[in-house]
C-alpha cells in the first residue's frame, strides 16, 4: 500500500531534480511552482502539479542544451562566477561512478558476459557479422575447433562442426573425415545431406547409410530429395508420381516398407553435449543446433504426401477391380508410414493416413471383420484428433506460441542495446567536458549541470540495462547449463525459440515475432539512420553546449 | 510594443488578471480559477513576464513556509489587456446579425 504522503514527497523530489537540470534564467520560476505545492490541496493533485511543472522546466532545459544563446547563464557578481561546487556535484558525481562501477561489474559474471554477447548477436545479420563475401557464415570459433578437432583426430567435434557450418563442401569434407575417423559416426551423413541437400556425395553417402541403419526410412527420403532437386533445375518441375524416375519410386517405396524413421536428434545431443564439455564451449549460438536445419528433407514431407496420395489412387483402382487383400496392404503400409512420422510432418499427409484408415475400416466392414472394422474407425478418429490439435498447435505459432521466450529475447536485445546507448551518451559527456575544460585533471573538470544530469540518467540507465539483461538472461544459462552437464534437454526446445528470436534485430519486428522485415538492407538502413540522427543530434548538443561558458556581466 | 501570442488559455489568465489588475495573484490560485494545470499556466506566465506585462515579486505569508511568487500585470499589460477585450467586444459586435435583436 502506497503511503498517503508518499505521492507529494515524490512530486517534491521531483520538481527539486528539475529546478536543479533547469536554466538559470527558470530558477525562480522552479522555486515558484515548488513553493506552491505546499498550497496545493490533496497529495496527487500536489504529484500532478509537480509533474507538470517538472515538464516546464525539462523543456527549457533542453531548449537551453539545442539553443544555448536563448537561455545564456548571466553571473551577476565576480563571487558568484568563483563560488565553489556545491555539495549536490560532488554526490551526483559520485552516484554516476557507482552506477558505472557496478554495470562494470557486471562483467565480471560469466552469465553476464554471455547474456551479452546473445544481445549483440542481432546486429550480426544487419552488420553482415561472420559472413564472408558470398554470405558464407565464416565463424571463427568454428574453424579454430575444426583445426583442433583435426589435430586431435576428434571425430566427434569434426561431425559437430559439419553439421553448423554453412559452407557446403567444407561440411562434406569434414562429414568425410569425421566418419573416416569413426565409422560409428556414419549417421552424421543423413544430417549434412538434409542441411545441404546439393552436397554431390550425398550420391555415395546413401548406400552407406542404408548400410548403417538398414531399418530407416531417412536415407531413402534423402535420395529422393535429391532426385527432386536434380529435377528442380529442369523445367520439369511439376512431374507427376507416376512419371517420376524408377529410382524415386524405388527410394519412396523403399521409405514406405521401413519399420522407422530416425532422424537422429538424440545422438546429435548427445554428441553435442560431449563435444561442449571436451572443448569447454560457453557460446549457445555454437553448442546448439538449429532443430529448423535438421530433421526430414525439405522435400520429405511433400513426398510422403504425393507418394501416399497416389498409393491410396492405385488401391482404389484394385478395390474396384474386387481385389480387396493387395488393397489392403497398401493402405496398411500407408498408415504404417504415416505413424511413423513425427505430429509436425505427419501433418502433411494427415488426409492420406484417414482416407487409408477409412478405407480399411470399410474394408473389414465388407469381410464381416465388425471388431476389426471398429478399430479403424477409432483410429480414423484419433487422426483426425491428432491433426485438430497439429492445426491448433500451428495457429498460436503463427500468432507468436509461447510469449514468454519472445517476451524475453525483446527484453534482452532492448537491455543491449539501452546499454550501448547509455555507455555512448556517458562517453560523449565525458569527452565534451575533457574537450571543452582542455584538461583530464578531475579537478579541472568542473561539468555543469545539465551535463551532470545527461550522465547521471544514463549511468543509471546502464545500471538497470545490465540488471535487467541479466535477470533476463539468467533462467537460459540455467538450461543451458543443465543440458551440459546432465544432458536434461527438458525445455531445450524454449532455449532454441530464444535464441532465435534473439537473432532477429529489434525494429525489423512490428509486434513480438507477428512480422519481420526479411531484407537486412531496411533493417540496416533504418538503424544506420537512427545511429547517425543520435550521433548528429548529440554532436550538435555537446559543440552547442561547449560554445557558452558562464559570463560574468559588467556591472561594476 | 511587442505582444505575446494570444491563446484562449493566456485570454483565460488574462481575464482573471483584469478583474482586479492592481492585486497580486498566486499561481496556484490561478490555477484553480482558469482550470489550467501547472504545465500549461507556468509557461503562459513566464510568457507574460518575459514580454513586461507581467511583473512578479516574492512574498512570506507565514513563518516557516516558503515565500510565494505573485504576478500582477504591468501598466503595459493592462493597457494591452485592455485594449484586446475591447477589440473583442466590438469583433463580436460587427458579427452580430441584424434580426438578433437591437437596432437594424
Amino acid at each position: 500500500m502506497i503511503p498517503a504522503a508518499a505521492p507529494r514527497s515524490i512530486a517534491i523530489a521531483l520538481l527539486r531534480f528539475a529546478i536543479w537540470i533547469a536554466p538559470h534564467d527558470t530558477l525562480d520560476w522552479g522555486h515558484a511552482m515548488l513553493n506552491e505545492l505546499n498550497h496545493v490541496e490533496g497529495n496527487w493533485s500536489a504529484l500532478i502539479w509537480s509533474l507538470g511543472g517538472a515538464g516546464v522546466l525539462a523543456k527549457h532545459a533542453i531548449v537551453a542544451l539545442i539553443l544555448p544563446g536563448t537561455h545564456r547563464r548571466t553571473v551577476s557578481t565576480a563571487s558568484e562566477l568563483f563560488e565553489k561546487e556545491g555539495p549536490m556535484r560532488k554526490i551526483t558525481l559520485a552516484a554516476i561512478g557507482a552506477c558505472v562501477v557496478a554495470s562494470l561489474l557486471f562483467f565480471l559474471a560469466p552469465v553476464f558476459r554471455q547474456a551479452f554477447q546473445v544481445s549483440l548477436a542481432q546486429w550480426h545479420e544487419v552488420l553482415h557479422v561472420g559472413f564472408d563475401t558470398d554470405g558464407q557464415n565464416v565463424d571463427p570459433a568454428l574453424t579454430a575447433l575444426a583445426k583442433k578437432a583435426e589435430q586431435n583426430h576428434d571425430g566427434e567435434a569434426l561431425a559437430f562442426v559439419a553439421v553448423r557450418t554453412s559452407n557446403q563442401s567444407e561440411s562434406a569434407r569434414l562429414a568425410d573425415e569425421a566418419v573416416h575417423l569413426d565409422t560409428k559416426l556414419t549417421w552424421i551423413y543423413a544430417l549434412v545431406a538434409v542441411r545441404h541437400p546439393e552436397i554431390p556425395a550425398i550420391d555415395r553417402w546413401v548406400p552407406e547409410l542404408q548400410k548403417f541403419d538398414s531399418q530407416n526410412a531417412l536415407p531413402y527420403l534423402i535420395a529422393a530429395e535429391k532426385i527432386d532437386i536434380d529435377q528442380i533445375k529442369t523445367p520439369d518441375v511439376h512431374r507427376p508420381v507416376d512419371a517420376q524416375s524408377p529410382a524415386w519410386q524405388a527410394a519412396m517405396a523403399a521409405a514406405f516398407r521401413s519399420s522407422k524413421l530416425d532422424a537422429y536428434p538424440n545422438r546429435l545431443k548427445q554428441l553435442d553435449r560431449g563435444v561442449v564439455l571436451r572443448y569447454r564451449i560457453d557460446d549457445p549460438f555454437q553448442a546448439l543446433e538449429d532443430p529448423y536445419l535438421y530433421g526430414l528433407p525439405s522435400y520429405g514431407a511433400w513426398d510422403s504426401y504425393r507418394y501416399a496420395k497416389s498409393l491410396i489412387e492405385s488401391a482404389g483402382t484394385l478395390e474396384s477391380r474386387g481385389d480387396r487383400k493387395d488393397a489392403g496392404e497398401i493402405y496398411l503400409s500407408v498408415a504404417r508410414f504415416g505413424q511413423l512420422l513425427e505430429p509436425d510432418d505427419g501433418f502433411f499427409i494427415s488426409r492420406e493416413l484417414k482416407e487409408a484408415y477409412k478405407r480399411l475400416a470399410a474394408t473389414s466392414a465388407k469381410d464381416g471383420n465388425s471388431a476389426e472394422a471398429a478399430f479403424y474407425a477409432a483410429l480414423t478418429d484419433h487422426v483426425e484428433q491428432v491433426a485438430e490439435k497439429q492445426r491448433a498447435t500451428w495457429r498460436s505459432r503463427s500468432r507468436g506460441g509461447n510469449s514468454v521466450p519472445h517476451w524475453n529475447a525483446f527484453l534482452i536485445r532492448l537491455a543491449g542495446l539501452s546499454m550501448l546507448f547509455c555507455g555512448g551518451i556517458l562517453a560523449i559527456c565525458a569527452l565534451g567536458l575533457v574537450v571543452r575544460r582542455r584538461s583530464v585533471a578531475l579537478s579541472a573538470l568542473r561539468p555543469s549541470r545539465l551535463t551532470l544530469a545527461l550522465a547521471l540518467t544514463s549511468a543509471i540507465g546502464a545500471l538497470l540495462s545490465s540488471a535487467v539483461l541479466f535477470v533476463s538472461y539468467w533462467p537460459y544459462s540455467q538450461l543451458f547449463q543443465r543440458f551440459v552437464s546432465t544432458g536434461d534437454d527438458f525445455h531445450l526446445s524454449e532455449l532454441s525459440a530464444f535464441l532465435g528470436d534473439t537473432q532477429v534485430p529489434l525494429g525489423s519486428q512490428f509486434s513480438l515475432g507477428s512480422w519481420y522485415v526479411g531484407s537486412q538492407n531496411v533493417v540496416f538502413c533504418f538503424w544506420f539512420a537512427v545511429t547517425i540522427l543520435c550521433v548528429l543530434a548529440l554532436l550538435i548538443g555537446v559543440l552547442r553546449h561547449v560554445q557558452t561558458r558562464p559570463r560574468a556581466t559588467t556591472t561594476t | 510594443m511587442k505582444a505575446p501570442r494570444l491563446s484562449p488559455q493566456t485570454l483565460r489568465v488574462l481575464e482573471r488578471f483584469v478583474e482586479r489588475p492592481t492585486a497580486w495573484r498566486y499561481g496556484y490560485e490561478l490555477s484553480r480559477e482558469t482550470g489550467l494545470k501547472s504545465g500549461t499556466l507556468y509557461p503562459i506566465l513566464m510568457r507574460l513576464a518575459k514580454f513586461s506585462l507581467l511583473e512578479t515579486k516574492w512574498v512570506t505569508t507565514e513563518d516557516g513556509v516558503p515565500p510565494r511568487h505573485t504576478y500582477r500585470l504591468t501598466p503595459n499589460g493592462v493597457v494591452l489587456v485592455r485594449a484586446t477585450f475591447a477589440n473583442s467586444r466590438s469583433a463580436l459586435k460587427a458579427r452580430r446579425p441584424a434580426f438578433s435583436g437591437g437596432r437594424a
